[in-house]
Formats: C-alpha cells, structure tokens, sequence
C-alpha cells in the first residue's frame, strides 16, 4: 500500500516538465496567444455590444457611446426575473452535475474493471451512445406527458433528472476513457496489498482520474446550463432557466442584441465561479481521501 | 461495528450497486421516450377533438422518406458539416491541449479563457455571429474594407454559407475537444513520459508513440461525441442561415424540424430522426474501419 | 409551486402608484363588469409588443382584483408549450397566444373550446376586425369562416406588413410616395446607391420571410395559391401567368435595389437596413415601427412614414394578414374557461383597446383607430394600417399550410438567388403542392405548366 502511495505521490508532484512536448518555443507562444486571441476575440464583441445601445449594435459602430441600459434592463428591469433565472439555472446545473458525475463515474468504473459480461457493459455502453443521437425535440413530448403523470412538471427535479439523463452517455464515456488512462498494475498492486474493491477505487483510482473528473464535470454542467428545449417544456416562468431567458430577448420580427448580449456576460461569471468551485471540490476531497 | 458491517457490504455488493443507478436511471427515463420514437416512427399521428388517433402505417412514412427530395442535399451538407467541422476541431483541439500542458504557469487561466464559447448559450451565438456576418455592418466585412478588399456574402452565397456556419460551430467547439484532452494530457503518467525522454526520444517520437498512443482513449471519446452533436447541430444554423440560401446549409436537423415540429408531421418526423440515428451509426463505424485500415 | 408575487408586479406597481396618489384602486371603475374570477395563467411570447399587452393587464388587474399571470416565452418556444398544454391532462394555461398560421392545427384537432360554448352570450363587438375570419372555424369546410363556424378565438394583436419610406428623402427628391409596386421600382432606383444606400429592402430568406412578403405582391398582381379553397376546390394556381410576373417583379425588385445579400434577408436585417438609415423604402411589420421611433433603436427617428403596401398593375391591392390570436383550451376547467373569457370581454371593449394602443400595442377594434388617437404623431401609422384591413387577406389557411409554406419557402428562394428560373421554380412549387393535396384527399388539379 505504502509503495502505491509512493508511486501515487510522485504522479501527482512530478513537475510539469515531460508534458511541455509542444510547449516552450517562441513559436508555441505565438500559437498560444493566436488561440486566446481567436477565442476572445468574439466574446469580446459581444461584450462591446452588451454595452452599446441597439442603433450603435446595427450600424456596427465604433468607437460608441457606452451605455449600462442594457444591463440594467436585464438585471433590475420591470420585466425581468433574470437573477432568479440565474439561481434556478445554478441549481438545476450543480445538482444535475453533481449526481451525474457521481452515477456516471461508478457506472464506468463499473464496467470497465469490475469483469461485467460483455452484454452488459456494450449493450448498455451501446444503448446510452443510441439515446445520445435522438434529436431531443422526439424526447420532449413524452417526457411533459411523463412528469406531468408524476405531478414533477414544473420542478426542478424534473430539469435535474432529464438533465442527468442527457448528460449520462457522454459523462459515462469520458470517465471510462479516463479510467483506460490508468495502469491497471497500480489497482492490483493496492488489490494484492489487501485493498478492498471500494477502497481501491475510492483511494487509489479515483485520485488519478481527478483532471477527467474535472473535465467531465465542467462539461455536464455546462450542458445543463445551456440546455434549452427541454427546460423550455417542462417549468413555466418561476423556473425558467437562464438559456430559456436569454432565448426571450430573441423575440418575433427583432432580436434584442444588447440585452441578450448582456444576459449572456452577466450568466457567464457565476458559471465560471462555480466551476471553479466545484474544479476546487473534487481536487481537494479526493487528493485529501488519497493521502489518508 | 455497524458501520464497518456497512463497510463490508458496501465493499462485498460494490459491484453491483456501482452500476444499478445509472441503469436505472436509464431504464425509467429513457426506455418510455425511445419505444415511443419507434412506435411513432411506424405510424400516422393525427389530432381530432382533442385527442391524438395513431395509424400503423410504415409504409406510408417509409414512401415519405423516399419521395423527400430535401433529403439527398440535407445529408450531403450535413456530412459535409460533420466532417469537416470536427476534423478541424479535433486538431486544433488536440493542439492546444498540448500546448496547453506545456504552459508553466496559468493553467487554469488559459484554460477558463479556452471554454469560454461554450458557456454562451447557443442562440445567443447564433444571433450575434449573424450580427458580425452582417453584409452592411458586421464586423468581418468591417475589417475587410478597412484592408482595402471588397465585402464578402458570408451567409448569403450558396458556395460560401455552409463553410461561414462551420466557423461557428468551431469556434462554439473547439473547446470542447480541449477541454477533454487537456484533462487526459494532465493525467498521463508522468513516469513513463520520463522514462522514454530518458530513452532519449525526441519530442516528435515522443508525441507519436507515447503520447498519442496514451491519449487515444480520450481523443476516441472526444471524437466520438463531437461527432454525434454535429449531427445533431441546431440552434446556431437554423438563426443564422434556417438551412438558405436554396438549400445551401439545409441539414437534416433543420429539415427534421420542419416536418417534426412545424409541420407536425410526428409519425415522418419520428422516421426521421431514426434515419438520422442510422446515418449517425454508419458515419462512426465507416470512420471506425477507414481508422483501423490507415493504421495498417 | 403557487404564484409568487413576482407574477403580479404589474399590479404591484400600479397599486403603489395609486396608494402614492390616495385613491384606492378599487375606487375605479372597470371598462367593463366582469365579476371576481379565479386568477388566469396566459402563454404568450416574447415579441415587441408583449410590454404594452402586459401594462393592459396590469389595468384589468386594477380594475377587477382578478389575478393574470402571464407567462412569457420565447417566440421559438411558445408552440412546443402551447401543443403540450393541450394534449395531454388538464391545461397549465387558460389563454394561449396562438399565431394565426398554427390555429388551423389547433382548430382541426378539437383542442380549444369554442367561446360561445363557454359562455352563450359571449360574441365580440361589431367594431373587432375579423382579420379574414382567422377566429372562426367552420369544420364541416375545414375553413376559418364566419359563415357556419364557431368562433373560437380572438385577435389580441394583429400585424400586417406596410410599405415604410424616408419622408425626408422623398420630399427633397420631389416624389410621391409609392402607390403600385412599379412606383417602388422607379422611386427605389433613383435612390439606389450600393453601398451606401439601397433604394429597397424585404425579405428575400428561405421560408416564412420571402413567403410572407412576396405573397403580397402575388395578390397585387391577381395571382393566387389555390383557386377556392373555400369552396374545396384545391386547384393549384400558382404557377399562372400572373404569378410568374409577381414573382419577376418581386426578383427585380430586390436585384436592382435591394443589398447584396438580399437572399438572405430577415424581417431583423430589414429592420436594421430602414434603421440606420440605409434603406429608402421597405417592406415591414406594423410592430416595429414603435422601435424605428426609439433613439436608442434608430437612426430616423421622426423620418420614415408608412402607406398601404402597393397596388399591382391590374389595380389591385394585396396584403398578408399575420395575427396573434388567443383561444380558450378545451382542457382547462370550467371556472378557469369562464375566467379566461371574462378578460377577453374585458379586453376587446374600446377602453381597454384605447389603452392597448396608447401603451404600444396594435389595438383591433375600427373605433381606436378613428379616434382622436390616430393623430398623435407616434401613432401615425394607423391610417396606413387601417386602410390595409380594408383588403388584407389570411393566406394558407388549410391544414397543409406548413407544408405549403416550406415549399414555397424554398422555391421562391431558389429562384431569387438563380438557382431556378422563376417559370422552373414556381412549375415546381405547383407540383409540390399538388402532390400534398391529392395526399390528403382534396379535389386538386394543375394549370398547365409555364416555360422554364
């Protein structure tokens, strides 16, 4: 056990030296720099255009007069309910990831190391990928006329649980990727050192998977944070989430742009603090497990 | 004592409970929905006194399919879309994770920065590229003109609309790829990393038959769903383009959504998405082959 | 979940305000007596005008201490909710907004309860415009009728496209507003300057936008998509001799004045062309001209004023009905139902509509639109509007009317942006449409096909 522990500990303290195979070089830097460049670059348009009044947005202007109109429309406007929007969406997001994560991540590591029969684990690998190709517009129909039976329609439950299900396949996918990742001979070793099957996975795996937990669990939840047709069907106003607001400023004949983009900026700063958050919970709770 | 009994059971039945919640989760939400498709999708649908009536009729939603004429150009773009979208976000994808990895200090910065598309909500990419496409006043044409060169139809030209919505889509994705390699770059272990540099290899051998060899899992994975939600591509085409000009950028999605929704043609629809589904099936295991083939 | 106050701000805010003044607001008097009801919940999308429909409810909240709820959403989303809400257990809703061209669905399928089954007195004022009948259907024809149908529904906003101009820019030039389409074509060319200015501007894109707006011209130049369906004769009509040339004018239109990438214009790249002053003449909603006189919004404010959409060269004039019209689903409860018709009595009396327009809002009753309202200078778009009702029609108003919109959708377009002869797309078109009739059973036939 020690010895795992040993190997496990110089995994996690090597530096990062061996993995700079396309880093370094000037050249890397210029590539790196284009890439943030690029991906900024229209975010920051339409950061400019949160704070440009509609006429400045249509006639592409520049340099405008800057406004806050637009913020404080969505934010304090008559109208909105934008900041209850935001929390139901932190809600429904977290939770769904939460659960996801967790169900997804035992599942994989399930069917990966835990010898099921092969119908098992391709048949249900197989039919999670098949639901992840139906179009989701089939899905909604059923799902009202399912959590309106269950009295669930219009809560959030009712988003949490549609919003595990769709991001199950993917979660369940990438975790089993991440698990292949790992050495089978470091578990045996913890086996033959008289881990039990729960510890082993608990202690040992697990802490190695860490950036695939992260990852795996940014992207649920980002899924579940822009999913949008399915939030739209099942909760009326009270719950709507933010995707379902934002798609609002998209009304008939004209589009909202200022507004819009405003929502869009204002959603992104506490889905990126609670991905970090959360980044930070699982780094912290499995590296803490795994030295115990 | 009661707890280590737990601990025991827990450890004993560990593999039994570590997959039932997800299966079960999977049996009660989703088995009801996809029966449903398939008896749809065999079917005619109609509303009468507020009631729906079904008629089996595959047949007649099989003589649909083949008398659909949007269909050949709505797969034509929509492999085209597929194809080219996720090769191009899979590379730039796979590079910058690895360029990524090798930044010393700011990881998580860089990497925030990277997934920022992908936390805007779909329709809002969709509405404000089609600002930036604008012919007159976006932003593209803008820069164009002030070089000096003449304004381009981005969205309005037949030979050029499909490839402005594929910009989008990658800039909407690439973070996607990144974010899942970067995580499988970040836990490769780093001691067999070590141990071939110390064999002297050389940064290219490095990345070709360790690295890479390494990561296949994730890039299979990655690829894998990439490839399933360009299929499924949306709400940025249908703001930017609803599948013109002509039929330009139609894909099977936008079409799927006329019949399905707009129409409410639900027994045609229903065929529809399962020919999809077929579609996607072919593409990934015709790539899975033409893979194994190029690797001898 | 119940609802919160956040639902009921709009009474909120009046409340306060008529606390503030020491008048309680029972003290007013409603426009009209409906009794205390149970509160009502609305669907209703997101569109320009939802505001002022939203301060007019908050009136009849005042006035009758009922409860509205409203729930607003995306226009993409609203008809997922509505066939939702109608197809399976009780409604959530009791009011939904429906746009006239998905009522037929809802009509046919039986799931909105017809208003005087409701309530046997109920009829509207002879001052509502009937908007081609789009409330009224008569199953046995499978038509929106008056004659023999069942009023099922009514108009909360009626829209129909105007012919905008710069008012500045004509009277400099010494020119008259357009009155035929062949006027848009002289007067747009003398103001056509690419890239700086587009003497014409409509939409060109694929599906409902060129539809919509070439089905005008269509019906200005005497051509029609079915030739009495009213009557069930389904025999396609498109592809006539008349049609053909709406069809070139509507081409030519576009290809000398409008901008280049007219064949992907939408009602919102219209609107920004007329907006920043970069169009002389389009082809708008009536909705958006409240947003053309909004600083914050446009560039002309003050400058472009609006005239019926022009007559074709045989005289006639032609316009396309597209209205919001709210029905009562066959799924909510009685008292809910009766609570639902109560606002909509409250709603279409001359006071309410009065107010509907004074805060933004398109009212549907004639008398509005002769009052002393139509002189205020933000509403002077209603004579336009009004003198429209007078030949405004509802078009594809059939059970096929989605499929037929796709069709033409994309035929049209073809032939806008070359990839079809005019003659090659509207033979096909035709074609099309009569394969989806004689699908369903209709008596249908074809006109000989035109020269490609």
């Amino acid at each position: 056990m020690d010895a795992v522990l040993r190997t496990q500990r110089r995994v996690a303290c090597a530096t990062a030296a061996p993995l700079a195979v396309a880093g370094g070089g000037w050249l890397a830097t210029c590539m790196l720099g284009l890439s943030v460049l690029a991906v900024l670059g229209p975010f920051a348009w339409i950061l400019t255009a949160s704070f440009k009044y509609q006429i400045a947005i249509y006639s592409g202007a520049w340099p405008f007069t800057p406004t806050i109109s637009n913020y404080a429309d969505v934010l304090f406007g008559r109208r909105s309910d934008f900041l209850a929007n935001v929390v139901n969406s932190l809600i429904v997001a977290s939770a769904s990831t939460a659960v996801v994560l967790t169900v997804a991540t035992l599942a994989a590591y399930s069917l990966h190391r835990l010898r099921w029969p092969l119908w098992v684990s391709a048949g249900f690998l197989g039919w999670t990928l098949l639901f992840h190709m139906i179009p989701v517009m089939t899905l909604i129909g059923p799902w009202y006329v399912a959590f309106r039976a269950l009295g669930l329609y219009d809560t959030r439950l009712a988003l949490v649980l549609t919003h595990v299900t769709i991001n199950l396949p993917m979660t369940v996918w990438l975790m089993r990727a991440f698990f292949r990742e790992v050495p089978p001979e470091i578990e045996e070793a913890a086996l033959v050192d008289g881990c039990r099957p729960l510890e082993a996975f608990r202690r040992v795996t697990l802490p190695l998977v860490v950036p695939g937990l992260v990852a795996s669990g940014i992207l649920a939840f980002i899924f579940s944070w822009n999913e949008f047709p399915i939030a739209l069907s099942l909760t009326s106003r009270e719950l709507a989430t933010v995707p379902v607001a934002i798609a609002r400023f998209a009304q008939q004949y004209e589009t909202q742009h200022g507004q819009m983009a405003a929502a869009s900026i204002v959603a992104t700063l506490p889905a990126v603090l609670l991905m970090a958050l959360g980044q930070r919970f699982i780094v912290r709770g499995l590296t803490l497990g795994a030295v115990k | 004592m009661l707890r280590s009994a737990a601990v025991e059971l827990a450890n004993r039945s560990f593999r039994h409970w570590s997959l039932l919640p997800a299966v079960a989760l999977f049996v009660v939400l989703t088995l009801y929905p996809m029966i449903n498709l398939v008896r749809m999708s065999v079917s005619t649908i109609e509303f009468a006194q507020g009631a729906e009536r079904w008629r089996f009729t595959p047949l007649a939603n099989l003589a649909l399919l083949r008398a659909d004429d949007v269909i050949p150009a709505a797969l034509r773009n929509t492999l085209l879309f597929v194809a080219a979208a996720v090769s191009i976000e899979m590379v730039l994808g796979l590079a910058l994770a690895l360029l990524v990895a090798g930044v010393a200090r700011g990881k998580g910065l860089v990497r925030t920065v990277m997934i920022l598309p992908i936390l805007v909500p779909p329709v809002a990419i969709g509405s404000m590229w089609k600002l930036m496409y604008n012919y007159d006043f976006g932003v593209f044409n803008q820069a164009l003109t002030a070089l000096g060169l003449p304004a381009v139809n981005w969205l309005a030209s037949p030979a050029l609309a499909l490839w402005s919505v594929i910009l989008v889509d990658v800039w909407h994705w690439v973070p996607f790829v990144f974010l899942i390699l970067f995580a499988a770059v970040e836990a490769l272990p780093v001691d067999v990393l070590e141990a071939a540099r110390v064999d002297g290899a050389t940064r290219a051998q490095l990345l070709r038959r360790v690295m890479l060899p390494l990561l296949r899992p994730a890039i299979v994975v990655a690829l894998l769903f990439r490839s399933i939600l360009a299929f499924k591509v949306f709400d940025e085409v249908y703001l930017l383009t609803s599948g013109g000009p002509g039929n330009a950028t139609e894909l099977v999605t936008l079409h799927l959504y006329k019949v399905f929704f707009e129409q409410n043609q639900l027994g045609y629809g229903a065929l529809l998405s399962l020919a999809l589904i077929a579609a996607i099936v072919a593409f990934l295991l015709v790539g899975r082959q033409a893979v194994r083939t190029a690797q001898g | 979940m119940t609802a919160r106050p956040r639902f009921i701000p709009a009474s909120l805010a009046t409340l306060a305000l008529a606390l503030s003044l020491c008048t309680p607001a029972s003290a007013q008097k409603p426009f009209v007596e409906v009794g205390r009801q149970p509160p009502i919940t609305v669907l209703i999308s997101s569109t320009p005008w939802y505001p002022a429909f939203e301060k007019v409810v908050g009136v009849y909240e005042d006035q009758t201490g009922n409860q509205v709820k409203l729930d607003v959403v995306p226009f993409g989303g609203l008809l997922e909710k509505a066939r939702n809400a109608v197809r399976s257990g009780q409604s959530p809703y009791d009011l939904l907004m429906l746009d006239t061209q998905w009522t037929i669905e809802f009509y046919e399928g039986g799931f909105l309860a017809p208003l005087k089954e409701i309530d046997a007195a109920f009829d509207l004022p002879k001052e509502v415009m009937s908007y081609g009948d789009s409330g009224y259907w008569n199953a046995q024809k499978r038509w929106r009728t008056a004659e023999g149908g069942k009023l099922m529904a009514f108009t909360v906003l009626g829209n129909v496209q105007l012919l905008y101009y710069r008012a500045d820019l004509l009277r400099q030039a010494g020119l008259m507003p357009p009155k035929t389409w062949q006027d848009v074509l002289a007067v747009c060319a003398k103001f056509h300057d690419p890239p700086k200015t587009y003497g014409f501007a409509a939409r060109g894109e694929k599906g409902n936008g060129i539809r919509y707006d070439w089905q005008s011209v269509m019906l200005a130049e005497g051509a029609a998509v079915v030739k009495d369906p009213a009557a069930g004769d389904y025999t396609v009509t498109i592809n006539s001799a008349q049609g053909k040339s709406a069809l070139d004018l509507y081409i030519d239109l576009l290809k000398r004045c409008g901008p280049p990438n007219y064949g992907s214009l939408g009602q919102g790249d219209v609107i920004q062309l007329l907006a920043t002053g970069k169009a002389v003449l389009g082809d708008v909603v009536t909705a958006a001209f409240a947003s053309f006189e909004d600083p914050a919004k446009s560039a002309v404010v003050g400058k472009l004023e609006t005239v019926p959409l022009p007559r074709g060269r045989g005289g006639a004039a032609g316009a396309v009905i597209g209205n919001w019209n709210a029905g009562i689903p066959k799924n909510a409860s009685d008292a809910q139902k009766k609570a639902a018709l109560a606002f909509a009595r409250w709603f279409v009396s001359y006071d309410a509509q009065r107010a509907f327009a004074q805060a933004g809002g398109i009212p549907d009753r004639t008398d509005v639109f002769t009052s002393d309202l139509a002189k205020e200078p933000r509403l002077r778009w209603m004579p336009a509007y009004l003198e429209t009702q007078k030949f405004a029609v509802q078009e594809l108003g059939f059970a096929e009317g989605a499929q037929v919109e796709q069709v033409l959708g994309l035929r049209l377009n073809q032939a806008l942006i070359g990839e079809m002869s005019p003659g090659k797309a509207l033979n096909t078109a035709a074609r099309e449409i009569e394969d989806l009739f004689r699908k369903n059973g209709r008596r249908t036939g074809s006109l000989p096909p035109l020269p490609e």
